[in-house]
């Protein structure tokens, strides 16, 4: 079979990847070929985003795990040369041009050096920009690469849409977690507990017991993600279940 | 608002026609570098403006702000006649698969920085609300490898109809997008703009500002 039936197949194939783990599974089955067997794919955090939201910035991710970790805890993000070109927006490219074209400071080299030490040797990368302007930044390596300029082509196509499989299940987490269902009895008590009754008085309201009314407060409280009443009755308004 | 005319109604408004034509010309030989297109009245016609192409042209303010040509795949079109090596096999075609070239959003209106302007997404929502009219469910578009994730992030069904190519400094793959109503429905989320786009009729003269 072809290069381009083998695309087509894994394209096809993409459609039924569930999760983002099985997106990465799949593509990586197709670099891997090339000696690509790391990926690491996502949306660029601004200089200086705090550690710990780093990693929300994640869309696909097979990487060495304590590489991650390094990476985040010595912030390597601000420092990394393939970053620092493919933030000018440079069509695909590969890990040891970016070395090479800029002059490395001390922090780049050592970032390089220690990939090599997970065995991340050398690895291709390209962003891409999203309908919204955010652009995401897409890198492959591994300890034994070969590319040839048609490969180049061929992977990052295959990138591409494993990215927009990626990030259409992301949306579509995101549409699961914002449709809640509130029962009849829930959205009552909210309601009151908006305009500041207490669970005792909301069960006097109602004639239900104040255990009940606490149990409805405390399952819409689940429900909408909050963390307290203040935060439900808030997230409650906004999605205009309650006025 | 998106008006979709024929070639017979677009030349039927010398202002729109000649609008038209010289946006063409300024996008793609003049910023693109087309240059096989060059002409020296500045306005860029080529052999696909036949009779059977639809000219879809949005209107902002009284201006040509957004453009994009759809052809038939019943008859000779880019794909076949143009960029041949763009394709593997044979390229669909049929009733349903129309082709969309020279989409193009005026200089003026590309408020969308690095992302697509909303001039740039009413283009989209109108050809995916046209096609759905007229039982189209299917585009091959020939685009940067860039706008696979746009397009996918639109909830269209994509698939690479051959291997990217390099025109002149320009990364090219010609693209089969499939859409349904759930591909609008996402395309006017996005936009957060529910109302149809596509216009009846005809736009009134160009530099006739609406009054507001």
């Amino acid at each position: 079979m072809g290069h381009f039936d083998r695309t087509l197949e894994f394209i096809d194939q993409l459609q039924h990847a569930d999760t983002a783990a099985a997106v990465c599974q799949k593509l990586l089955g197709i670099t891997s070929e090339f000696g690509l067997t790391a990926l690491m794919a996502g949306t660029v955090p601004q200089p200086g985003t705090p550690r710990g939201q780093q990693k929300d910035h994640v869309l696909l991710c097979d990487w060495p795990g304590e590489w991650l970790e390094r990476y985040v805890a010595r912030n390597y993000v601000d420092h990394d040369p393939v970053v620092s070109h493919m933030k000018q927006l440079q069509a695909p490219f590969q890990w040891r041009e970016a070395s090479q074209g800029i002059r490395i400071d001390k922090s780049s080299g050592e970032v390089m050096g220690d990939a090599s030490e997970f065995k991340l040797c050398d690895g291709m990368a390209f962003p891409l920009v999203t309908l919204d302007g955010q652009i995401v930044m897409v890198s492959l390596g591994g300890e034994a690469v070969e590319l040839s300029g048609a490969d180049f082509g061929l992977v990052s196509l295959a990138a591409t849409y494993a990215i927009g499989r990626a990030m259409q299940l992301h949306t579509m987490a995101a549409k699961t977690i914002d449709h809640v269902e509130l029962t009849p009895r829930e959205r009552e008590c909210m309601q009151w507990a908006a305009v500041g009754k207490s669970e005792w008085e909301i069960s006097q309201i109602l004639g239900i017991s104040e255990h009940t009314s606490e149990k409805h407060l405390l399952n819409a409280k689940s429900k909408l993600g909050a963390v307290n009443r203040v935060q439900a009755v808030a997230e409650a308004i906004r999605r205009g279940y309650i006025s | 608002m998106l008006f979709s005319l024929t070639t017979q109604e677009l030349m039927e408004r010398p202002d729109l026609w000649e609008a038209v034509h010289r946006l063409r010309y300024k996008i793609f030989v003049e910023e693109m570098g087309w240059t096989d297109l060059q002409r020296p009245d500045g306005l860029e016609v080529d052999q696909f403006d036949h009779d059977e192409a639809v000219h879809q042209l949005v209107i902002r303010n009284g201006e040509l702000a957004g453009y994009q040509r759809m052809l038939p795949t019943t008859r000779a079109h880019l794909l076949t006649e143009v960029l041949a090596d763009l394709y593997e096999g044979t390229p669909p075609s049929g009733p349903n698969v129309w082709e969309l070239t020279r989409y193009a959003v005026a200089p003026g209106f590309r408020d969308g920085k690095r992302g697509v302007s909303t001039v740039g997404t009413e283009l989209i929502a109108g050809f995916v609300e046209w096609g759905l009219k007229r039982n189209v469910n299917q585009v091959i578009i020939e685009f940067e490898p860039m706008w696979v994730l746009r397009a996918l992030q639109l909830h269209f069904l994509a698939k690479p109809l051959g291997y990217q190519r390099t025109y002149g400094n320009q990364q090219v793959v010609a693209t089969l997008l499939t859409f349904n109503e759930h591909t609008l429905e996402v395309v006017r989320s996005r936009r957060s703009h529910f109302a149809p786009v596509l216009a009846r009729g005809y736009p009134d003269r160009l530099g006739m500002r609406q009054a507001s």
